[in-house]
């Protein structure tokens, strides 16, 4: 009797509420004071209406109801309470008579928890409520943990479901599926559903592998765990995740298969995105480098099984840039993405493609590979997973630059987005996707130098340029774009007035940190025809560069821009010279062109028709690197030309060698005779200079004077040296007699 | 409490208590004490330090209830309603024997078990030593509350 309150009520601080309901009042009084010590807070009824009257508005942790009342006894209050909402689960303890069997299955049948006996024995009645406690307590908990992880269940769109083997070792019929499993294809709780019900909402393409892929699974007693594309009995597309594990019944054989089934569309569809992102280029939304790669991959693998031979062909557009810079980027996007579209009109262009569904295809599904896809830039690639030969392919490129050949109409103008195709073939143009590219590549730039527009299959002639090249050949093709290129200056003096006459542009190319001087990229960008951009970019550059010094201070002589023989074979170099000095708004004089000897003679009657034209239009010819040729002088009578420049090697060894001053002076007394200015390169010391002079040539230029500079440096170069007359060079007196450029003057003098 | 023990004169032994808690309710006596020591005792334990003033408060609910319940059996009796002299037997079964009235306890016992079985013949005599037991544990009952006032004032 002396047991202590509280001690061996667990978890709460807090007293548990009870409602004792007992029409006896001593009885009442007595087990109230009782259950008090005990540690529980009492509440005391003495009938069935009041105690229901009493639950309207409270709910005790446990009620405990005598049985035998007047009025409403504890069966029938029993039976009003759990009608109540929120009392399924409250424990209620039914007192009852020590022989009263009749009592005690009625209190079951009327949903009490539990009975007791009346007695006095008060620590055993407070043993029980608390033990009921302690079960409702847990039970609460369970509910609460079941409602979570349906919730959760829900949430995730996921639900359980037991599949078990049926006798007769089949699977047909023993599916259940949780209430949450049901949710997730749409059927309500009640709902049953089995196996063939599951089956009818699968696709009949997508059944039968899925039936062989269970069977597998049922034969091997391995995991489960596949997508299925399911249309729900609502019509909803649906793809559910299936995830299990067999069970195993006590002999070790598998008997049954429990797990979840979870609703994966959203996040299928988030990944298909993903996959998208990733293969696939924003712009055009042709498959990217890295999926055009992957294919190329898996058709190279096709190629080397069946026998076959693949192909990749390299597009690059032709003067994209000039698009990009004059119309904007947005017009640039637009023709890329028109181009794209045309592109894909000329191959068997296969949109969705992802890792692993080619595999499990039919032996010719390596057709499904055919795409074009971006490189990035303006570059695209078609892939042709299977060509019969070269031929094949030269008709898709012919087909793309068909299909270019129309004009596109961007930012309101008619554009000429023509292509260059470099065309590589499997296996006899390279075993790997690196070395298809790179030598479709070589294919490609094959074509841009024989003037764009056009489609070369490569050959091992191309390439047979070496690595290094080819790699700095890639770098300067892309100079011209990232403006990496750049125009030193160097002055043409005269020395006997001691002024600047003119200056020659020499052509840089600033590649990071480094000044790459013209020797070691100009020879590759001939054999490229990069040179043909660059040239045009150097004469716009000049124009440009004119027009800024003849504001600056006052300049007005002409500007010598280098020019290769083929860049006179093309029909539109007027044009270009009269546009870049139209839009500088200088004359045409202020260009003076230079073609080396060597050059010059290579073609000569190819280029003499455009050497008269610009003479005519008043752009002066230079012959550069005169006396080099070993040509015979006589046809220098016949060309337009107003200027020769002595070879600086000849320069150099005045006073060393003495064929070198009879070489000098020949040439000073040709080109007088022809009247011709004669301009000495590479003048370095003053014993060249006093030489040069003597035999009656005072146009001279080399590092005497000035090294070739940067444009900002020629005018202070003006400022600082020939203005202030502070060189060595400058005669003491400014007395010349002589214009600028009035050579048969200069030669009267000597 | 210590008045309870000592002033009630009435032989309330506890070894006397401890023989008869057995057999109560079988076979009441007139020779035993009306009111059991040993559940006297355990009422008491209730309340040890008689804050509650609990022996008080259940006496005097018990005399009420008594007075009633008696009241209503005589009722019932006379009208031949059996179910209703049953049911009260029932209720003062236990609250008798809650609060020692042993022999009381029994009487009611016996008389709601014949009855149930409805054999109201053999009933009727047990009902007239109930009437005769009442007023002896209505005495009894009364005695002990007087006993508690006087020890409280």
């Amino acid at each position: 009797m002396s047991l202590h309150h509280g001690v061996s009520l667990e978890a709460t601080d807090r007293r548990p509420t009870v409602l004792l309901v007992d029409d006896d009042e001593v009885n009442l009084l007595m087990t109230a004071a009782a259950l008090r010590d005990r540690g529980f807070d009492i509440t005391s009824t003495t009938g069935g209406e009041e105690a229901l009257t009493r639950l309207a508005s409270w709910t005790p942790d446990v009620v405990v109801l005598d049985a035998i009342m007047p009025g409403l006894d504890g069966f029938e209050t029993c039976i009003a309470l759990r009608n109540m909402p929120g009392f399924d689960n409250v424990p209620v303890l039914m007192l009852t008579g020590l022989d009263d069997e009749a009592s005690i299955n009625r209190a079951y049948q009327v949903g009490a928890t539990d009975f007791f006996v009346k007695a006095t024995q008060w620590s055993l009645l407070a043993g029980r409520l608390r033990y009921l406690l302690r079960a409702s307590r847990t039970r609460q908990e369970l509910e609460r943990s079941k409602a979570k992880l349906a919730r959760a269940q829900d949430l995730a769109r996921m639900g359980s479901f037991d599949w078990w083997q049926e006798e007769g070792r089949s699977f047909v019929n023993g599916l259940e599926l949780s209430e949450e499993g049901l949710r997730v294809f749409g059927y309500g709780p009640d709902d049953r559903v089995n196996l063939r019900d599951m089956l009818r909402m699968i696709a009949p393409t997508d059944r039968e592998p899925l039936v062989r892929l269970a069977r597998q699974i049922l034969y091997q007693v391995s995991v489960i765990a596949t997508d299925v594309p399911m249309t729900l009995p609502d019509g909803r597309f649906r793809i559910i995740h299936v995830e299990a594990e067999p069970e195993f019944d006590e002999h070790g054989h598998c008997c049954a298969y429990t797990g979840i089934v979870q609703d994966v569309t959203d996040r299928r569809i988030a990944e298909d995105r993903i996959r998208h992102l990733a293969n696939y280029d924003a712009l055009t939304n042709l498959p990217n480098r890295r999926q055009l790669i992957w294919r190329a991959e898996r058709a190279l693998e096709f190629g080397r099984r069946l026998g076959h031979q693949v192909a990749l062909l390299l597009i690059d557009l032709d003067r994209f840039k000039v698009i990009n810079d004059t119309l904007g980027h947005a017009a640039g996007d637009e023709l890329l993405m028109e181009v794209a579209f045309r592109l894909r009109g000329c191959v068997r262009h296969c949109e969705q493609l992802f890792e692993g569904v080619i595999e499990t295809a039919g032996s010719r599904s390596h057709r499904t590979l055919e795409a074009v896809g971006r490189l990035g830039g303006d570059e695209f690639v078609a892939l042709l997973p299977e060509v019969a030969d070269e031929a094949d392919a030269q008709r898709v490129a012919t087909r793309i630059l068909e299909a270019l050949r129309e004009p596109v109409v961007v930012a309101g103008q008619d554009c000429f987005a023509t292509a260059s195709v470099g065309i590589a073939l499997f296996p006899r143009d390279g075993n790997t996707v690196a070395d298809l590219l790179r030598n479709s590549d070589v294919a490609m730039y094959a074509v841009k130098s024989q003037g764009r527009n056009d489609a070369l299959v490569y050959t091992p002639r191309l390439a047979g340029r070496g690595r290094e090249k080819l790699a700095l050949e890639s770098a300067l093709h892309k100079a011209i774009e990232r403006d990496e290129l750049v125009l030193y200056y160097q002055p043409k003096v005269d020395v006997a007035s001691g002024k600047m006459v003119g200056v020659e542009a020499l052509m840089r190319w600033r590649r990071g940190d480094l000044l790459i001087q013209p020797a070691d990229f100009i020879p590759v960008a001939e054999e490229t025809g990069l040179i043909v951009p660059m040239s045009e970019w150097a004469l716009r550059q000049a124009a440009k560069q004119a027009r800024i010094w003849a504001d600056a201070f006052g300049f007005a002589d002409s500007i010598a821009v280098n020019m290769p023989n083929r860049m006179f074979e093309r029909t539109d170099l007027i044009e270009q010279i009269s546009a870049a000095v139209r839009d500088e708004g200088i004359p045409h004089s202020m260009i003076q062109l230079e073609i080396t000897e060597t050059g010059l003679m290579k073609d000569l009657q190819r280029v003499i028709p455009s050497l008269h034209r610009l003479t005519e239009i008043g752009v002066q010819i230079a012959v550069d690197d005169f006396g080099t040729g070993y040509s015979s002088l006589a046809y220098l009578t016949s060309l337009p030309i107003a200027e020769v420049k002595i070879d600086r090697s000849f320069v150099r060894d005045l006073g060393v060698l003495p064929q070198s001053l009879a070489v000098v002076t020949a040439i000073i007394a040709l080109a007088k005779s022809l009247d011709l200015k004669v301009v000495a390169e590479g003048v370095e010391n003053q014993r060249q200079q006093d030489v040069l002079y003597g035999e009656g040539c005072s146009l001279m230029q080399g590092f005497l004077f000035s090294k070739p500079l940067p444009p900002e440096d020629i005018q202070v170069w003006m400022e600082q040296v020939v203005l202030p007359r502070k060189a060595p060079w400058i005669p003491a007196s400014s007395k010349a007699r002589t214009g600028t450029d009035d050579v048969v003057d200069v030669g009267r003098r000597s | 409490m210590l008045t309870l023990q000592g002033e009630n004169g009435r032989g309330l032994t506890t070894q006397g208590a401890m023989v008869d808690l057995n057999n109560s309710g079988i076979e009441g006596t007139a020779t035993k004490p009306v009111l059991d020591a040993a559940c006297m005792a355990e009422l008491r334990a209730l309340d040890p330090d008689g804050k509650a003033q609990l022996v008080k408060r259940v006496l005097a609910t018990y005399q009420a209830s008594l007075a009633k319940l008696v009241g209503q059996l005589q009722l019932a009796r006379a009208e031949g309603a059996w179910d209703q002299v049953s049911r009260v037997a029932h209720t003062l079964k236990s609250s008798s024997a809650s609060i020692g009235a042993l022999a009381l306890s029994g009487l009611c016992a016996d008389i709601e078990r014949l009855l149930r079985a409805g054999d109201s013949a053999s009933a009727l005599p047990l009902l007239e030593q109930f009437q005769a037991e009442v007023s002896r544990v209505d005495d009894a009952v009364g005695q002990t509350l007087q006993h508690l006032e006087a020890a409280a004032s």
